[in-house]
């Protein structure tokens, strides 16, 4: 640069700017309100649509738009502008039927790949299994579930971030943040009792044809470390 | 055994499969960069705001368009530009950019001497009035060029021209700064 390159320079860092405005909300709430052309099959999107809408007026108070969604597996995150009121539960309980690994296996129909110390197997319906495990000095729930098909249902608001990540190379999501709203499917697609608050922070990845999932107050590299240690 | 954030290139898949969560965290990446261009083209802050939120918008709707493995931040800048060029057409009319005030001086900066600080702000002023009287197409340059720092191929593309014209119209821009400040050539 010559001498009145480098003055020009100098003057562009001198310049009174306005302060950036952030524009991110209001773009997705443009693009949310019109999606330019179905990536699917219309058919498809119309079920989505048909899901989301069904999802939020399934519960009263969760009348409240909803900003965006996407998938991983066979968990939805849908961000919504208010939650609906939940019922918390502690994570030993509300996880539905203590069994054993094999009672487990029968009942959800595929090989469960959490670990297999762990003596009881809670399944809910007919396609969530979990285990509560300590790690980090904290109590963890560990889920694992069909990734075809959509089985949970979590609903974000505010202050919650959600994060894309790659675990072992398969996409994977983090959500951190404020509590957030867990509801659960059976393959019949029938809604679960309430839906449940959570509190903790939670991963979750995809591994072949299933989804799995750590809840707890784990950061987020220890959260992955624990995915890695379960393969 | 991969733990990280997604790449722009992953992140533009994603986005052109429907993915908004992927589109809005490259939205925030770039709106700061988007929002200055805008401002520089078109000279008012509510102007270079709705310029930064029509050109994310458009350019979600034609990431079909957008070339793979090309790099997402010159294609994004040429949408943004050309919304508020647009915008400066509209209006007719630009606003004056101004120097900070003086005495706001950056982390890291040595503290001059009072009179030295009121000949640097004079001739700082002096070439901002220069720049300002500056055709739009040379002035445009000169913002791309030097207050937004984009290399020569990011202007040319933020631009719409060839890079060769990027050079010719830059070097004819410093010519004619030159003239209007009685400097000589180095």
């Amino acid at each position: 640069m010559n001498e009145l390159e480098l003055r020009l320079a100098e003057l562009g860092r001198g310049l009174e700017l306005p302060a950036e405005p952030n524009v991110a909300p209001r773009v997705l709430e443009r693009l949310e309100r019109r999606r330019p052309f179905p990536w699917r099959p219309l058919a498809v999107a119309f079920a989505v649509l048909a899901v989301a809408i069904g999802t939020a007026f399934a519960v009263p108070p969760a009348r409240s738009a909803i900003l965006r969604f996407f998938h991983l597996g066979g968990e939805r995150v849908v961000r919504v502008e208010s939650l609906p009121p939940a019922v918390e539960r502690s994570r030993s309980e509300g996880l539905g039927d203590p069994l054993t690994r094999d009672e487990a296996e029968r009942r959800v129909g595929f090989e469960l790949v959490l670990p297999s110390a762990s003596r009881r197997v809670y399944v809910l319906g007919d396609s969530l299994a979990s285990v509560v495990v300590r790690a980090y000095g904290r109590t963890v729930l560990l889920s694992e579930f069909p990734a075809q098909g959509q089985f949970l249902e979590k609903l974000v608001a505010g202050r919650t971030d959600v994060q894309h990540l790659r675990v072992d190379g398969q996409p994977a999501l983090w959500i951190e943040g404020a509590p957030h709203v867990l509801q659960y499917f059976d393959r019949r697609r029938g809604f679960r009792e309430e839906p449940i608050l959570i509190r903790g922070n939670v991963l979750l990845w995809v591994r072949g044809p299933l989804t799995l999932r750590i809840e707890g107050r784990l950061t987020r590299a220890q959260a992955v470390a624990l995915a890695r240690d379960i393969g | 055994m991969v733990d990280r954030p997604l790449d722009e290139t992953e992140l533009v898949e994603l986005a052109r499969r429907g993915d908004l969560a992927a589109w809005e965290t490259i939205v925030r990446a770039y709106q700061g960069i988007a929002f200055r261009t805008a401002y520089l083209f078109c000279g008012s802050a509510a102007d270079a705001e709705e310029a930064a939120q029509d050109g994310f918008v458009k350019a979600y709707r034609a990431l079909g368009r957008f070339r793979r493995g090309s790099p997402l931040k010159p294609w994004l800048l040429r949408i943004v530009a050309n919304e508020a060029r647009n915008r400066r057409r509209a209006a007719g009319r630009r606003e004056a950019l101004a120097l900070r005030a003086a005495g706001e001086a950056r982390p890291g900066d040595a503290v001059p001497s009072p009179e030295a600080d009121l000949l640097a702000g004079e001739s700082r002023r002096r070439l901002l009035e220069a720049v300002e009287r500056l055709s739009d197409e040379h002035r445009d340059a000169i913002a791309c060029r030097y207050f937004l720092e984009l290399s020569e191929d990011e202007t040319a593309a933020a631009l719409g021209i060839r890079r060769g014209t990027v050079k010719s119209r830059v070097a004819r821009a410093l010519e004619r700064l030159r003239a209007e400040l009685g400097e000589r050539e180095p």
